[in-house]
């Protein structure tokens, strides 16, 4: 379905140059749901961002069915850990304005829109702007706009990490039965998370990534039946998650062997 | 630094050709005085710059944390900042004649101060008070007090605020000084003890009517702003702003307008490093919403009392209703009844540069922050746009467009037009500069995911997230407007047998009152109109608009 091959990727300030990807190579299959962990700074929201064709890479390329992605493509989306709602808009505004620029005529785009605000739990707040809206209800709103384009592929960056954890739980599952309906299009997830507990209970595969550079430090594929809320509470839950949180644990200590402010410094640079 | 050696060597050899020059080919005798002229103006600029930080720093650290001071000055201070500043003026040279030279300096300073004060004192106020919670809290819990507090809190946390505020007035001092260095009061000029390059500069126009050494002044004017802006400010707020120093920065800084809140935030926020958006708009609503009953009331109160002791100086006596009566019995009372029609047409004056300036402004604020190429040509015309004291264009511009139309009227009518135009743009470019900057990543990045380009980027992207900010530049440049209208309705006499030109209007009302009959209980009535009309734009429009584009703001 999606392959990342040898993608490189350098931020140039007027100073220094930064290498925040290092030749991270990773494939997501059809119907996969696959998560990039990694500390802070360690690249996996532009890893995101490439994959979205919202950046590009310096080297290296990615593969969509086969084909280059050079710039945003309806088939591809993604859901921003702000929500990144336009705020002059009402909700249903902001899932029928993609399809405005996709050209879908007025009367249809309106049918759909609400369609996906229904499937989402926002019947009823239509007209409401994001203003109004609690943070769970907006980053409905921003699953809705995703899907309502009827992408094959959704990208979430830290989807749930701007919400408290009761309204995260509900989102989580909301993800993951759009994941499982077979009636939707939409059934390959790529989802950046600092969380291993969030990423273990949703990924079939956890890929791991070092901090900066970011590279790929480990791929986990996690074998836990679903529904898994069963076994939240059961060792084999406990040992993925240990599993993935060495591998962190493992990256982190190279790194602050050689420099020991790397981490203190990247949670200056990140915009409050 | 040896860059910096440079340039200052170089702009001071230049400076002193410039100055050689023009003492040496131009014939009239008071060019000889050029070098005391240029020395007393910025002598004179400085010294009401330092007065104006001393009273801008004590009285806005004890407004900000005082409870009683906040209460009382703050809204007074925004009342006396909102009335045009031009108009204070006849009231206050007034009495201050009566105490010869020593009065007609004094009365420079003054004038320069009310124009000069306000930025530092709010850009001091909205620092305090926008120190962080965590730090207050954590200063109080080592046991910083008192004097304490304000050296390794306070004084740090505002350093910016002032420097940029510090700046503001510099330029504003700049711009008012041609108004303040002519005084017209009663039909005569009154000219400066020691003279001054704004004095020089209306002589030139107004009594020799000489296009070309007015021109010659103007530039030698604008290149003195320029190299002190270079030599001093650009240099200090790289400064105060360590490491977050961009083109774009000192704009903000430099020149978001006369609300000198707005600025204070700006720069707090830069001390900080937090990122805010789109600050300019969560300000301006703060300042019309901040205002309690209680407090509007002492501001109403304390005005008056203001007034009255203004009256009190002028008559020597508290006002009696037998001296308001003569007062409107006098000239040029009796054009108060024309008094609608003055309004309509100063408000279409205003209106209608304010639509050129919104307008050209829209295009090249949108144009220069999203495409390097115009910013290289915009950036540095907005440089040079700011140096130059924009009053000082009045007389040059008015004898340019007098050559070439030969009517007065529609020279002068033409000259105000550009004068507001050129005052107003900068204010709107500026907040929509740097608000097109602020748009937050995630709604480019929602924009560019989702496919709008060309003309449905900018309809449903960039105008509706800087709508918010182009109201704040709109409350900016009515500010400004109505001060520079005051100027610009009026031109002064050129010698005592011709009367000066003028076009109708509320402003030109307001001087003839002012400076031809000396006429003070018209003149506060007049004044009393203006400010009625400014804040009721305030409530009725600007605080309408803000509350409605509120739901833009997006939480970053």
């Amino acid at each position: 379905m999606l392959e990342v091959e040898n993608v490189t990727k350098t931020f140039a300030t007027e100073k220094t140059k930064m290498l925040v990807l290092d030749n991270v190579s990773f494939s997501v299959g059809n119907d996969e749901f696959v998560c990039l962990v990694g500390p802070s700074g360690c690249g996996k929201s532009t890893m995101l961002r490439i994959i979205a064709g919202l950046e590009k890479a310096d080297s290296g390329k990615i593969l969509f069915r086969g084909q280059p992605i050079t710039q945003p493509t309806p088939k591809i989306t993604m859901v921003f850990q702000l929500f990144g709602l336009l705020p002059w808009k009402t909700a249903l505004e902001n899932v029928e304005v993609p399809l405005e620029v996709l050209g879908m005529e007025k009367e249809k785009r309106k049918h759909v829109a609400e369609e996906y605000l229904n499937m989402v739990g926002l019947e009823g707040f239509e007209n409401t702007y994001p203003h109004d809206l609690s943070g769970g209800m907006k980053q409905r709103v921003g699953i809705a706009r995703a899907l309502a384009l009827k992408p094959d592929v959704l990208l979430m960056d830290e989807p749930f990490s701007s919400l408290d954890e009761l309204t995260a739980k509900t989102l989580r599952e909301l993800v993951l039965d759009i994941w499982r309906n077979p009636t939707l299009p939409t059934n390959t997830f790529i989802m950046v998370s600092h969380n291993v507990e969030e990423a273990v209970f949703l990924a079939d595969r956890v890929i791991v990534m070092s901090p900066r550079p970011g590279k790929v430090v480990g791929d986990v594929k996690v074998d836990i039946p679903r529904p898994r809320t069963r076994y939240l509470r059961e060792p084999v839950y406990f040992r993925f998650v240990d599993e993935v949180v060495e591998l962190l644990e493992k990256s982190k200590t190279k790194i602050k062997d050689e420099n020991p402010l790397s981490l203190t410094a990247d949670r200056a640079n990140k915009p409050q | 630094m040896r860059k910096y050696t440079i340039s200052f060597i170089s702009g001071l050899v230049i400076l002193c050709v410039m100055t050689w020059l023009i003492v040496t080919f131009v014939n009239y005798p008071e060019i000889k005085n050029l070098p005391l002229y240029t020395f007393s103006t910025v002598s004179r600029i400085v010294i009401t710059l330092l007065i104006s930080i001393a009273w801008g720093v004590s009285f806005g650290i004890f407004a900000a944390t005082n409870k009683w001071a906040s209460l009382v000055l703050t809204p007074f201070i925004d009342l006396l900042q909102s009335i045009p500043i031009l108009g204070y003026f006849p009231m206050v040279i007034g009495f201050l004649f009566a105490l010869g030279p020593l009065g007609i300096e004094l009365s420079v300073i003054i004038l320069l101060f009310t124009s000069m004060a306000w930025a530092i004192f709010f850009g001091v106020l909205g620092a305090v008070r926008g120190i962080p919670t965590n730090v207050v809290e954590s200063a109080q819990s080592f046991g910083l007090t008192g004097w304490r507090y304000i050296r390794h809190v306070v004084l740090p946390a505002i350093t910016p605020a002032v420097i940029s505020g510090a700046n503001l007035a510099w330029c504003d001092g700049w711009f008012f000084m041609i108004a303040a260095e002519y005084i017209q009061y009663q039909g005569q000029v009154m000219k400066p003890p020691s003279g001054g390059l704004g004095y020089l500069l209306a002589r030139a126009a107004y009594f020799y009517k000489d296009m070309n050494l007015s021109v010659i002044l103007l530039i030698f004017i604008t290149f003195i702003v320029v190299y002190f802006n270079t030599l001093t400010w650009h240099k200090l707020m790289e400064r105060a702003s360590t490491g977050t120093f961009k083109p774009v920065f000192r704009m903000d800084l430099s020149g978001v307008g006369k609300l000198g809140i707005a600025r204070a935030r700006a720069t707090s926020w830069l001390h900080f490093g937090r990122f805010h958006w789109p600050k300019s708009f969560s300000i301006a609503s703060q300042r019309l919403r901040k205002y309690t009953y209680i407090e509007k009331i002492i501001a109403a109160v304390l005005a008056f009392s203001a007034i009255f002791f203004v009256l009190y100086m002028v008559f020597g006596q508290f006002p009696t209703l037998a001296m308001i009566r003569a007062g409107f019995g006098e000239q040029p009372a009796e054009e108060l009844s024309r008094l609608p029609l003055l309004i309509a047409l100063t408000m279409g004056r205003l209106t209608i540069a304010y639509g050129i300036s919104l307008a050209v402004a829209i295009s090249m604020g949108v144009l220069a922050a999203e495409h390097k190429r115009f910013a290289a040509v915009f950036y540095p015309l907005y440089d040079i746009g700011q140096g130059v004291p924009i009053l000082a264009l009045f007389p040059v511009i008015f004898l340019g467009l007098n050559e070439l139309f030969g009517i007065p009227g529609i020279a002068l009518e033409l000259t105000c037009t550009i004068m507001l135009v050129l005052d107003m743009i900068w204010y709107m470019f500026l907040n929509i500069v740097s608000a097109v900057k602020n748009i937050p990543t995630e709604i480019r990045e929602v924009g560019q995911l989702f496919g709008f380009k060309g003309f449905k980027r900018i309809t449903h992207i960039v105008i509706p997230s800087i709508l918010p900010s182009i109201v704040t530049g709109s409350i900016l440049s009515w500010g400004t407007g109505w001060n520079t209208i005051i100027f610009a309705e009026y031109m002064p006499s050129t010698e005592p047998t011709i009367p000066p030109l003028s076009l109708p209007g509320i402003g030109s009302l307001l001087d003839k009152a002012g400076y031809e009959f000396g006429n003070t209980v018209v003149l506060i009535f007049l004044l009393g109109i203006i400010a009625a009309i400014v804040l009721s734009m305030e409530g009725f429009v600007w605080r309408r608009l803000l509350r409605k584009f509120e739901k833009y703001h997006v939480e970053v």
